[in-house]
């Protein structure tokens, strides 16, 4: 078996990127990355904050072929930078060349732009042992959990998701997405996947409906729509004509069998769904209205830790077994069923938390004596439902609460409401149990939020 | 400009709606930033606003506009924002 696998194994003719109306062959790809390689300090990891897709690919591209790491956060705030920053001491910074109105570049940090301007360059050979990313999610206590990821696994992810999904050629298929490229499912569709599968990524960004109906006419077919819930009801609802799409991919959040159903009508195209998670990347997939079962990629396997709920997930590549955050049911022939999130867990705008670490963030905000963070109940059905937070804060208004959490959280977890309660119906151990969260919620409430 | 404070109450209104706020439209500071800081919205809101934005006054949001125009920096240059690009 080899050891290496190249960086692409695509035909240097061939068109792997889209700006605008640029078409960047990956020829003209290899030749940017040896210019931006060749600028790159003597340090380990790579805390790439590119937010332009292409130059994010690049930082990626770059930082594999000099054997450093690029550690991966969706999350640019100042907040989680210095975190990762001071996890990883021996970091050098990628961001954008030109300005970015709202987000400023910590000082000091590498500026990539698609400089070489060459048409050629050298395709290098990558160890599949090496660690191509670090991927970030929330640990317990509100710190970030690392989660290496070797080259191997990532070509051998693409290379399966290319086979599930009919990227294998030879039509170059574009691929448009909704999806920022430094979350893991952006990483693995829009930056992985043009690497070695026969797929072109369009820049972007494109945020608004008008914007992702505008890059997918102009893109040649065969196209991909890379999206989420939240997108497809918006673009949905906005009513922009589509042209014809060989399939749309939604992830990051269960997708309800009647909005995929709408869309497949609206679009006359396939809604396929994946399932997967930062640690262990894209795994399943299913078409959501053809039915609740989802099958694994090629390679990968699930295992039950004896009689328990735990299962272990088994990914082609990765040097070790890795715990899968929902329950599982086992269906024949390497299918399965998602029983559900595990209760604690919530996952909003394609970021999970438990509700036990933001507690602990709340807890820790001036002036709260007790206070708990509550999910709605249509939270896997709602893209945009948010959470709400009961609190104890005698003499703290909800404003001053709600400041001291946008200080210490992702601004997807804030709660949409805060209720100052005089006291949290905690039984005897202390525990807050779910009938007593539900009782709380009915009651009428003074003060907002 | 008497029709860009009529705006302004109106799209209070629809954000408040759109977003399920627990605020009243009246409570909205015209001058606030309605991200970050201020009323503290995110990308999963301003989705929900372009959506009620396009239904209601019949045009679409683009990042552009977010760039250059900064519509979201407060309801004042959001609701400015509409008055010029309605078309409804």
């Amino acid at each position: 078996m080899r050891d290496t696998a190249p960086l692409t194994d695509r035909a240097r003719g061939e068109v792997m990127f889209r700006r605008g109306a640029e078409a960047i062959t990956v020829g003209r790809f290899l030749a940017d990355v040896a210019a931006l390689a060749a600028r790159l300090p003597e340090k380990p990891f790579a805390l790439n904050l590119c937010a332009d897709r292409y130059h994010a690919l690049l930082g990626l591209a770059a930082a594999l072929s000099r054997g450093h790491v690029m550690l991966l956060t969706a999350d640019r705030s100042e907040r989680r930078q210095r975190e990762i920053l001071a996890a990883y001491p021996d970091s050098y910074v990628l961001a954008d060349a030109g300005e970015e109105p709202g987000w400023a570049a910590p000082p000091g940090a590498l500026r990539v732009a698609a400089e070489g301007g060459g048409e050629d360059g050298p395709n290098p050979e990558i160890p599949l042992q090496q660690v191509a990313i670090i991927g970030f999610t929330s640990g317990s206590t509100g710190e970030p959990a690392a989660h290496p990821k070797p080259w191997g696994a990532l070509v051998a992810a693409t290379r399966a998701a290319a086979a599930r999904f009919g990227l294998q050629g030879p039509a170059v298929t574009t691929l448009v997405a909704t999806v920022p490229p430094q979350h893991m499912y952006g990483f693995e569709t829009t930056m992985a996947m043009p690497l070695h599968a026969v797929t072109a990524s369009h820049a972007g960004p494109h945020f608004y409906p008008v914007e992702v109906a505008e890059a997918l006419h102009a893109a040649p077919a065969p196209r991909v729509l890379i999206t989420t819930p939240l997108q497809m009801r918006a673009l949905l609802g906005s009513g922009e004509p589509l042209p014809e799409l060989a399939g749309v991919i939604s992830a990051t959040a269960p997708l309800a069998t009647e909005l995929a159903a709408a869309c497949e009508v609206a679009w006359d195209t396939r809604v396929l769904e994946i399932y997967g998670a930062t640690e262990i990347g894209s795994v399943a997939s299913r078409r959501t209205r053809a039915g609740e079962i989802w099958s694994l990629y090629d390679g990968v396997e699930l295992r039950r830790e004896g009689e328990s709920d735990t299962v272990w997930v088994e990914v082609p590549g990765m040097p070790a077994p890795v715990q899968l955050a929902d329950a599982v049911e086992f269906q024949p022939e390497r299918r399965f069923r998602l029983l559900g999130r595990r209760a604690d867990m919530v996952k909003l705008g394609g970021k999970r938390a438990s509700l036990a670490s933001l507690n602990r963030l709340l807890m820790q905000v001036e002036g709260v004596e007790d206070g708990v963070f509550v999910a709605p109940d249509d939270l896997d059905s709602n893209p945009a439902a948010r959470l709400m937070v009961y609190a104890v804060a005698p003499g703290r208004d909800p404003a001053a609460i709600l400041a001291g959490l946008r200080e210490r959280m992702e601004a997807v977890f804030l709660p949409r409401r805060v209720l100052l309660v005089p006291s949290l119906p905690r039984n005897a151990i202390g525990k807050l149990t779910r009938q007593a969260l539900e009782d709380l919620r009915r009651q009428p409430v003074a003060g907002g939020g | 400009m008497s029709s860009v404070v009529a705006t302004e109450a109106e799209v209070a209104e629809l954000i408040v709606e759109a977003l399920h706020l627990e605020v009243s439209p009246a409570e909205i500071d015209p001058e606030a930033p309605l991200f970050g800081e201020g009323l503290g919205l995110d990308s999963i809101d301003a989705l929900e606003i372009a959506l009620a934005v396009s239904k209601r006054y019949g045009f679409q949001l683009r990042s552009d506009d977010e760039r250059n125009g900064q519509i979201f920096a407060s309801l004042r240059n959001l609701s400015a924002h509409i008055d010029k690009n309605r078309v409804k």
